[in-house]
C-alpha cells in the first residue's frame, strides 16, 4: 500500500483558466481521503489527475514517493470506480474483473483465484456469469468494486461511486465500504458531493471549491472548527444557520448586532471575547448550527443567549429529532427542538431559543475566513 | 381508407418485384418463348445457364469478387475505425478541419476521381491487379463518419476504464469499443460489401485480363461485348448470376439491410 502526495498540482485545459489552482495534499498509507465540493469545484478532475487520466499541468504527484506525472494510467498501480460504473457491456462479470488481469499477463489459475475471491468478499458470486445489463444499479456497483479489488493496487480511486443508487442502498454501501477499507487495508481517495458521504467515510476530507483546498481535515474538525464560510456553510446538515452583523463595544460589553438591529448578543462571557476585541466596528458573519439554538437552555455555566419569542414558519419533527423553521431578518434560521415538546407546539408557535455561546462561530465578513 | 392503401401498397410492390421474376423466369426459358410477359418460363430449361460457363470464367469471376469484396470490407472497416476513433475521441490541431474535408469528399461524384485514380493505378504498375481494385476503396468516408459517430456516443468512463486496466488505444478500440456498436459495423459492412460487389465501371476500366476480373466487369463485358451473340436469354441468365450472392445475403440479414439503408439514408 502507499501514500500519495500532491504537491502544487495546477491544472489548465488548453489556453483556458486555471481550473484546479495549487493543490497540496499529502495521503498517507493506508488513509481513507474524500474530497468533497459543489459541482465544478474540480474534486473530479483532480482524481482524474491523479488516475493519470488527464495531463497535469504543474506541480508534481508522487505515488509512495515516486514521480507519476508521466507514467500511464496502467503503471500507476491504481484502480478506479466510476460513476456509471463503466462496466464492459459486452463482458461477463467474470470477465470485467479479469480484464486487466489478463492484460498484465497473468496466469489463468492465479486470475481465477482472484476473480473468485473479489466475489466472495463482495458477495457476488452467483453473477460471474452475468453481464451487466442483466443486473440492478447496486450489483453493477459491487462489480465495479471488485474489478478494483482483483487488481490489488496500491491506491483505489473512487469518483462518486454512490450517486447511480437509491437513498437506502447508498447507506447500506457506505457502511460496506467503511468495512471494505478496513479489510482491504489499502489508501483509497473518494470524490463525492455529499457532505454525509464524506463525513462517514473520510479519515480526512478535502474540501474544494473553484479549484482551490478550502480546508484539509478530519471530518470532526470540519464540522467543529471550519476555517471559512464556505466550509461553515457546506458541512452539516442542516447547514449552519449564518447571521450578517456587526461587533460592537458599548459600555465595556462586547455585543453581535445583526443587522437590521433585531438581535443584540452580548458577548462578554463568551470564549470569542479576546478574539473579537479586533474586530469592534467591523462586519461580521454569525455562525450556529441547529444544535446549539435549541429550546432549553445549555446545561452547566456555560454563557447563552436567550432571543425574544419568536414565531415559527414550519416544524420538522421525526421523531429523534426536531427541526423550527424561522426567519430573522430575512435570513432562515433553523433550530433544533427537543421531539417532545415540539409535538406540543403548534407549527407557528412563538418560543424563546437559547444560543450556547461557546460554541458560535465567528466569519470576517469580507475575508470569509473564520475569526 | 384501409382497403386502398393495401391496394397501393400490393401495386407497389408487385411494380417493383414483377421485373425480377420475369429476369429469373425469361433465364430458364428457351429463346422464343423470350417474346411475352410471362409468370412462368416458357419450355422451361437450363441451357442458359449452362451456355454462360461454357463462354466466361464465372467461377473465377465470382471468386475475384468475393475476395476483392470481403478484403476490402475488411480494410474499410480497420481503417474507417481508426480514423473514426481518432476523430471522436482524441484531441490534436486541426481534428475538426480534417473531418470536414473528409466529409467533404463524399459529395464529389465518383466520375469527377475516376480519371486521376486511373493514373494513378497507371503510375503505380497497379492495373491488372488486384491492388487495383482493393487499394483505392479501403478508406472510405461514409464508414469513417458512422464510426466517429458511433464512437462519440460511448461513455469516456468505458475508455478510462480500459485505459486503466492496461489497454492501448488499438485494443480499447477493437475489443472494448467495437463490440459495443456492432449494428454501425454491420451497417458499414453491408453498405460497403454490396457497394464493392456492385461495382463495374472502376474495374471497367483497370483490369483487362479476365483471370482478373470481378463478376458486374465480367457479366457487363459479355452482355454488350457480343460474347453472348445476341441471346438475349443468356445475357438474363449471366445478371441473375451476378445478383444471386446478395440476394442471399439479403435472405439472411434482411433486417440488418433495412436498418443500414435507413441508417445511412442512401442506397446504392
Amino acid at each position: 500500500m502507499a501514500n500519495v502526495q500532491l504537491n502544487h498540482i495546477a491544472k489548465a485545459y488548453a489556453g483556458g483558466p486555471r481550473v484546479i489552482r495549487d493543490v497540496t495534499i499529502d495521503v498517507k498509507d493506508r488513509e481513507f481521503l474524500v474530497l468533497v465540493g459543489p459541482s465544478g469545484c474540480g474534486k473530479s478532475t483532480l482524481l482524474r489527475m491523479i488516475a493519470g487520466l488527464e495531463d497535469i499541468t504543474d506541480g508534481d504527484l508522487l505515488i509512495d514517493g515516486r514521480r507519476v506525472n508521466d507514467v500511464p494510467p496502467k503503471d500507476r498501480d491504481i484502480a478506479m470506480v466510476f460513476q456509471n460504473y463503466a462496466l464492459y457491456p459486452h463482458m461477463t462479470v467474470f470477465e470485467n474483473m479479469a480484464f486487466g488481469l489478463t492484460l498484465r499477463k497473468m496466469s489463468k489459475v492465479e486470475i481465477k483465484q482472484r476473480v473468485e475471491q473479489a466475489a466472495r468478499i463482495l458477495e457476488i458470486e452467483p453473477l460471474l456469469h452475468r453481464k451487466p445489463k442483466d443486473m440492478s444499479g447496486g450489483q453493477r456497483q459491487r462489480v465495479a468494486i471488485g474489478r478494483a479489488i482483483v487488481r490489488e493496487p496500491k491506491v483505489f480511486l473512487f469518483d462518486e461511486p454512490l450517486s447511480n443508487l437509491d437513498a437506502k442502498l447508498r447507506g447500506q454501501t457506505r457502511i460496506e465500504l467503511q468495512k471494505l477499507h478496513r479489510q482491504l487495508n489499502a489508501t483509497m481517495i473518494y470524490v463525492t458531493h455529499d457532505q454525509v458521504e464524506a463525513m462517514t467515510l473520510g479519515d480526512r476530507i478535502v474540501v474544494l471549491r473553484g479549484g482551490d483546498v478550502m480546508q484539509f481535515d478530519t471530518p470532526i474538525n470540519l464540522y467543529n472548527h471550519p476555517v471559512n464560510l464556505f466550509v461553515a456553510g457546506f458541512i452539516g446538515t442542516p447547514p449552519m444557520n449564518l447571521l450578517p452583523g456587526i461587533i460592537q463595544q458599548r459600555n465595556n460589553r462586547l455585543t453581535f448586532d445583526s443587522q437590521g438591529n433585531t438581535l443584540q448578543i452580548d458577548l462578554s462571557k463568551s470564549v470569542h471575547h479576546e478574539r473579537l476585541q479586533r474586530h469592534v466596528g467591523k462586519p461580521v458573519i454569525l455562525g450556529i448550527r441547529a444544535e446549539h439554538l435549541t429550546d432549553a437552555p445549555t446545561s452547566g455555566d456555560r454563557p447563552f443567549f436567550s432571543s425574544e419569542q419568536l414565531p415559527f414558519e414550519a416544524i420538522e419533527n421525526m421523531g429523534n429529532e426536531a427541526l423550527g423553521y424561522l426567519t430573522i431578518e430575512g435570513i432562515r434560521i433553523v433550530a433544533r427542538l427537543t421531539p417532545d415538546r415540539a409535538a406540543t407546539l403548534s407549527p407557528t408557535a412563538h418560543i424563546t431559543l437559547f444560543w450556547d455561546l461557546d460554541k458560535v462561530h465567528f466569519f470576517d465578513a469580507e475575508t470569509e475566513l473564520a475569526i | 381508407m384501409k382497403p386502398l392503401r393495401y391496394i397501393l401498397l400490393t401495386v407497389a410492390a408487385l411494380t417493383f418485384i414483377y421485373p425480377f421474376v420475369w429476369m429469373v423466369s425469361a433465364s430458364l426459358s428457351s429463346e422464343a418463348g423470350l417474346g411475352s410477359l410471362t409468370l412462368l418460363p416458357i419450355g422451361a430449361s437450363i441451357q442458359n445457364y449452362m451456355t454462360v460457363f461454357e463462354r466466361i470464367p464465372l467461377g473465377r469471376a465470382f471468386l475475384n469478387s468475393l475476395f476483392v469484396a470481403v478484403f476490402t470490407t475488411g480494410l474499410v472497416l480497420l481503417s474507417g475505425a481508426m480514423v473514426g476513433y481518432a476523430l471522436a475521441r482524441m484531441t490534436f490541431r486541426g481534428r475538426d478541419a480534417i473531418f470536414y474535408l473528409i466529409i467533404f469528399t463524399m459529395t464529389l461524384p465518383f466520375q469527377i476521381t475516376l480519371i486521376p485514380n486511373y493514373i494513378t493505378m497507371v503510375k503505380l504498375g497497379w492495373v491488372d491487379s488486384y491492388l487495383a481494385l482493393i487499394v483505392p476503396f479501403a478508406l472510405n468516408s461514409l464508414s469513417v463518419l458512422l464510426f466517429r459517430q458511433a464512437f462519440a456516443g460511448l461513455p469516456q468512463a468505458l475508455i478510462d476504464a480500459a485505459r486503466i486496466d492496461g489497454a492501448n488505444e488499438l485494443r480499447i478500440i477493437f475489443q472494448i469499443l467495437i463490440p459495443n456498436i456492432l449494428p454501425t459495423v454491420l451497417t458499414i459492412t453491408i453498405l460497403t460489401f454490396m457497394g464493392l460487389w456492385n461495382e463495374a465501371l472502376w474495374p471497367l476500366i483497370v483490369i483487362r485480363d479476365e483471370a482478373t476480373m470481378t463478376m458486374p466487369q465480367l457479366v457487363t463485358l459479355f452482355s454488350v461485348g457480343g460474347r453472348a451473340d445476341g441471346q438475349l436469354g443468356v445475357k438474363i441468365a449471366a445478371a441473375v448470376l451476378l445478383a444471386l450472392p446478395i440476394i442471399i445475403l439479403y435472405l439472411f440479414f434482411q433486417k440488418h439491410f433495412i436498418r443500414s439503408m435507413a441508417s445511412s439514408g442512401m442506397k446504392d
